[in-house]
């Protein structure tokens, strides 16, 4: 018993000392990389995060961790892809992400992988970390930059800060005027008569029926192309009754249910169900599936989202004007 | 029922008659009220219509929602209910302790587990209407019981009841961490699992209603022929083998009935908990410990009570839903406080 006590110790005291190392190491090491950079040039970037603090980089960051998926999807849309030494475990768009060295996040977030891979800024959104894990990281040297969009007014925001940390402001514009051309091109019709109405789907009947509701993308877009959220008296993402969404009878329905390949796909599924034959969306078939969260991220994509979305209103309308 | 006379006797048609006129009231009234308000006209006629097969070509709203959605529902919302609660009064009996049921003891754990690896892994047995998750469920609830008893007879042969509930608790956690690993490992296959892992009675159909009521008749059915044997088993087992009983043919007999029932249940309406706990509680008063009285009792009493617990589910937060399992938790947790505290002030 004493001896595994005094080996416990022993061991414990290693850990401690090999923590401290590790501790000191990092400063040094981001201290030279800023002289390395300040020779070259003098390129000191100011921004403010989406908290409201003020952050000043000595250079455009050239290590970044990014925790959510969206940022990682900004960081890549900017071509800033390179510059990502770490993201957060559930970040899978584009495919080159896989390659970049994952860390947990949110309420998993580990501290201790961060610091490991030597960051010089760490993106991520106000869910789950506590004022002293912030202070951690800052004294580890790594800047926090806080990221947190809400609505598509907030996308544009993150992209303009992301492309400012990285030094892509150019791009960054590019990206935002690009989106908004999607935008105003598919909410172009919807001055002209109420599409109708249209119900998300976030998770399917099996497993009970969950909606997206007001204040998400998935509303503010619907809404953009003059569509109206059946569930718009809901508050967020919610469980709902099968029984409303017959009664409310959907002229478009949403779903974003991933298909693995097997037994019938989503649209295929929603189309079966007993009891739904008479929603309008069933009967003529608008029912649209995308699975690569395209809609539920604050990133670039939501306008390719807005487009399919707009596609399957306006249908060969649409296809038309591409062609024109 | 409440003459206290007739409590050596068995559960006669008169009784019988009175539970399934109240089943039948509580049933009705869960036709009724939904989260969809539908005029009360309209959905008798509807739920007329649907019972003798005479639905016209033009349907109502009442129609549209009552035969395809609400109906199957509410259906296996009483089904699910009385097999749970005939299953927690069978082991309460069979174990001589108040506490046993399902979720005590970590069988609805372990068929959520099957369950949940059968979704993750793909595993389905070919050629069964309701393969897959069905099965894996009722198998793994089998093997839950077997180990969690096995291990309790093990340690303590006369099977107090905290060495019971103590293994059950300890399996409980074991099973759930384990169904938190294949989650975890499973990737977004699974994610939507913890949606369905609460409990919800969504999307059940005619089949599943069909396949409550084939094993609640057949299980169900040789339950209730072992409500002696359980007379014998509540007092000892000493006392069951030395009356006669084949100690070991009725446990093992009563053991599948209940994992087949919990297996189903689970794999239909993920893990309803407290059910089988508390209905046989609520419901002994009324018939005395008489299992001939009790299983029966149970059987209405747990349909009545997960028909309430799902209505209201399904209109509290209208359009909203809520969990069953939230409700029957929130609900059973405190039925329980006041039996038990009404019960020791009574000593």
């Amino acid at each position: 018993m004493k001896k595994a006590t005094r080996l416990l110790a022993l061991l414990l005291s290693l850990a401690m000392t090999a923590g401290l190392m590790a501790g000191c190491a990092t400063p040094s090491a981001s201290k030279d990389g800023e002289k390395a950079s300040n020779e070259v040039e003098n390129t000191a970037v100011t921004f403010t995060d989406m908290t409201g603090r003020e952050i000043t980089l000595d250079a455009p960051a050239d290590r970044i961790v990014a925790l959510t998926a969206s940022d990682c999807e900004i960081l890549y849309a900017l071509g800033a892809g390179d510059k990502l030494v770490g993201r957060g475990e559930y970040c899978d768009y584009p495919a080159e992400v896989f390659e970049v060295p994952s860390v947990q996040s949110g309420y998993e977030t580990n501290i201790e992988q961060i610091i490991e891979l030597k960051p010089d800024v760490l993106v991520m959104a106000t869910m789950a970390q506590t004022v002293e894990q912030v202070e951690q990281l800052e004294n580890a040297g790594i800047k926090v930059v806080v990221s947190d969009a809400q609505n598509i007014e907030g996308v544009y925001t993150a992209i303009n800060m992301l492309g400012t940390l990285t030094g892509k402001t150019a791009e960054a514009t590019t990206i935002v005027d690009s989106m908004k051309k999607t935008f105003d091109e598919v909410s172009a019709k919807a001055d002209e008569e109420s599409a109708g109405s249209i119900y998300f789907e976030v998770s399917p009947l099996q497993y009970g029926l969950w909606t997206a509701g007001k204040g998400t993308f998935m509303d503010e877009i619907a809404n953009m192309l003059g569509l109206k959220n059946a569930f718009a008296d809901v508050e967020g993402w919610a469980e709902i009754s099968e029984e409303q969404v017959i009664e409310r009878a959907p002229d478009y329905i949403l779903t974003i249910t991933m298909y693995f390949g097997e037994g019938p796909t989503p649209e295929e599924e929603i189309l079966s169900r007993k009891g739904w034959e008479n929603i309008p969306a069933v009967k003529n078939q608008k029912i649209l599936n995308l699975q690569n969260n395209e809609l539920s991220r604050p990133a670039p994509r939501l306008a390719d989202a807005a487009r399919m979305l707009y596609d399957l209103i306006h249908g060969t309308a649409a296809e038309e004007d591409k062609a024109a | 029922m409440k003459n206290k006379n007739t409590a050596t006797h068995g559960f006669g048609p008169k009784e019988y008659l009175l539970c399934a006129a109240a089943t039948l009231a509580v049933f009705l009234l869960c036709v009724c009220l939904g989260s969809v308000n539908l005029p009360l006209a309209d959905t008798l006629a509807a739920f007329r219509d649907i019972l003798t097969g005479t639905v016209p070509e033009e349907t109502t709203l009442a129609y549209r929602i009552l035969q395809p959605v609400r109906l199957p529902r509410i259906l296996c919302a009483s089904l699910s209910g009385a097999a749970l609660s005939l299953c927690g009064a069978c082991m309460q009996g069979l174990l001589k302790n108040p506490l046993a049921d399902g979720s005590t003891l970590g069988v609805s754990a372990g068929a959520s587990l099957g369950a949940i690896c059968s979704i993750a892994f793909g595993f389905s047995v070919p050629g069964l209407l309701f393969s897959g998750t069905m099965v894996s469920a009722v198998i793994a609830a089998f093997i839950s019981l077997a180990i969690i008893l096995s291990f309790a007879y093990r340690l303590d042969a006369s099977l107090s009841t905290n060495t019971i509930i103590l293994i059950g608790i300890v399996y409980s956690m074991l099973v759930s961490a384990m169904s938190n690993l294949v989650i975890t490992f499973a990737g977004d296959r699974v994610k939507t699992i913890t949606f369905w892992n609460m409990g919800s009675l969504q999307g059940t159909s005619y089949p599943n209603a069909a396949a409550l009521a084939i094993c609640l008749l057949v299980c169900g059915g040789i339950l209730l022929l072992t409500a002696e044997e359980l007379n014998a088993f509540s007092i000892g087992e000493e006392n069951a083998r030395s009356i006669g009983v084949n100690v070991r043919a009725v446990r093992l007999r009563v053991l599948i009935c209940v994992s087949i029932l919990i297996g189903v249940c689970v794999s239909i309406g993920g893990s309803i908990s407290f059910v089988g706990l508390i209905t046989p509680h609520l419901v002994r008063p009324l018939t005395g410990p008489n299992h001939k009285r009790l299983l029966p009792a149970s059987l209405f009493g747990g349909a009545i009570f997960l028909l309430l617990a799902d209505l209201c589910a399904r209109t509290i937060l209208a359009p909203r839903e809520l969990p069953i399992g939230v409700v029957t938790s929130i609900v059973g947790s405190i039925l329980f406080v006041h039996i038990f505290y009404t019960g020791r002030k009574q000593r």
